[in-house]
């Protein structure tokens, strides 16, 4: 067992203040407990990490819903799933049938989250606080990716803010791995996102460009 | 049908525990008296991140609020990006996307130091997926856009730097400058851009090019696909929209 703390600034951009209004209802979290793995994880999210006050978006589980909102909601079509339209369609039926369990950690620091065997996902401090909500989104989409069979296959380029020659990068782009996910969620989220501001899609681009241009080994020859 | 998976069992040992502390805002306001502005700053950035139908419009009126004490605003802007601990990168960033709305042209000195500014060494060097080099380099394209966008207003000092940063030793930041100058530069700058890149044998970098997400290799997805009758539809996005 670990213990950790953490200081959270009520008013910032990560847009926990706004989504957290709106996930504060029955229906939402139920949805969200049910769909995303939460469901049949209660221990983890006890504790301080807000099962019993859950849109306290000081507290990881609404941020997690925050960003379980985002992945729902952020096509203006969002009941359309199907998996020939854009992934800012389909991510949240991806993220759906990938991740059976979704558990919270403090982690070490070194990690964002991480992908564990038979669709359990770790998430960590960073996930909740230094990520904004379509941030935790993109997340959710790319550790999926690795539960649906896909592991990083390459090393980080010369020069890449992840390290040099490091594993953990994608060969290519079509290698269709869990970065392509992520960075290709924030590109449609910057283009067409839905219920949110051109700041936050501002984000998204920044984020969906610092993967592209650093997290293949290949560099795909075009940005956002 | 049973559900396939457990119940929330309660644990024999314990798991994580976390304390989370509040506070009102990020910033110190430490050179600024004027609480009305100091007020509508805060504003501004909590809007960043609103949410709903009317959230672009909602932070467009906190924009304007802002606007109404002219380019002396940016002192304050920058003076609280200074302030910042080094490690609140998203609260960083949410300033200097204040900088990118603003589109002052006296921005142009700041956004230089900022993309200038030394990148502080790796701090989660055994780490895949987080990078705080990478959210120092969000931050400094995120002043590249802002110049980006001076500079399509025609503020020459804009372009000046861009051309400079062309050079810059991060990849990210090159590869922004480039493209912004590509875009919105003059003849003689996208000359003066191409000498740059050719005696640096970095040509390369004007074949990237920015696109729509429509056109770029979209997944082929649909792996475990759950059948129609277990799938149980999302609520609408605004439950208090559909009570009305």
């Amino acid at each position: 067992m670990a213990s950790c703390t953490y200081t959270v600034p009520d008013k910032a951009a990560s847009g926990d203040n706004f989504y957290g209004a709106v996930i504060c209802n029955q229906v939402y979290v139920d949805y969200f407990w049910n769909t995303y793995g939460f469901s049949g994880n209660k221990a983890y999210w006890d504790d301080g990490w807000g099962w019993d006050d859950c849109c306290n978006t000081s507290k990881p589980l609404a941020r997690a819903f925050n960003g379980c909102y985002a992945l729902t909601y952020s096509a203006s079509d969002y009941l359309n799933d199907s998996y020939s339209a854009p992934i800012l369609n389909w991510g949240r039926r991806y993220v759906r049938e990938n991740i059976d369990d979704l558990r919270c950690f403090c982690g070490d620091g070194t990690a964002i989250a991480r992908s564990k065997s038979g669709g359990l996902v770790e998430v960590y401090l960073g996930f909740f606080y230094s990520k904004d909500v379509p941030g935790r989104a993109e997340t959710l989409i790319h550790e999926s990716r690795h539960q649906g069979g896909k592991p990083h296959d390459a090393n980080f380029p010369s020069g890449s803010v992840f390290g040099s020659g490091k594993s953990g990068a994608d060969s290519s782009w079509d290698y269709e791995g869990a970065w392509m996910y992520g960075a290709l969620y924030l590109w449609w989220y910057y283009a067409t996102g839905a219920r949110t501001t051109s700041a936050l899609r501002e984000r998204a681009r920044q984020r969906g460009n610092l993967v592209i241009d650093n997290a293949f080994a290949t560099h795909p020859g075009f940005s956002i | 049908m049973l559900p396939s998976k457990g119940f929330d069992t309660p644990f024999l040992e314990s798991p994580d525990t976390l304390e989370t502390q509040r506070t009102e805002h990020p910033f110190s306001f430490q050179t600024s008296k004027d609480k009305q502005l100091n007020a509508v700053i805060v504003d501004a950035i909590n809007r960043m991140g609103g949410v709903g139908d009317d959230a672009e419009e909602s932070y467009r009126h906190a924009l304007r609020s802002l606007t109404k004490w002219g380019p002396g605003v940016l002192d304050v802007i920058v003076a609280e990006y200074d302030d910042l601990p080094e490690d609140r990168y998203l609260d960083r960033w949410s300033l200097v996307q204040l900088i990118v709305e603003l589109r002052y042209p006296e921005a142009v000195k700041p956004l230089n130091r900022i993309i200038a500014a030394r990148i502080p060494a790796e701090k989660v060097k055994k780490s895949h997926d987080m990078s705080t080099v990478g959210e120092e380099v969000m931050i400094r394209t995120t002043a590249v856009e802002a110049l980006v966008r001076l500079s399509a207003d025609d503020v020459a000092e804009a372009r000046e730097v861009l051309l400079k940063h062309a050079a810059h030793r991060t990849f990210s930041i090159r590869r922004a400058c480039v493209q912004g100058l590509m875009q919105t530069g003059t003849d003689d700058d996208k000359r003066k851009l191409r000498r740059l890149l050719k005696e640096r044998k970095e040509e390369g970098l004007l074949k990237i090019k920015q696109v729509d997400v429509r056109s770029v290799p979209q997944p082929i997805g649909g792996r475990f696909v759950v059948p129609p009758q277990v799938k149980s539809e999302a609520p609408p996005p605004d439950l208090r929209a559909t009570r009305e």
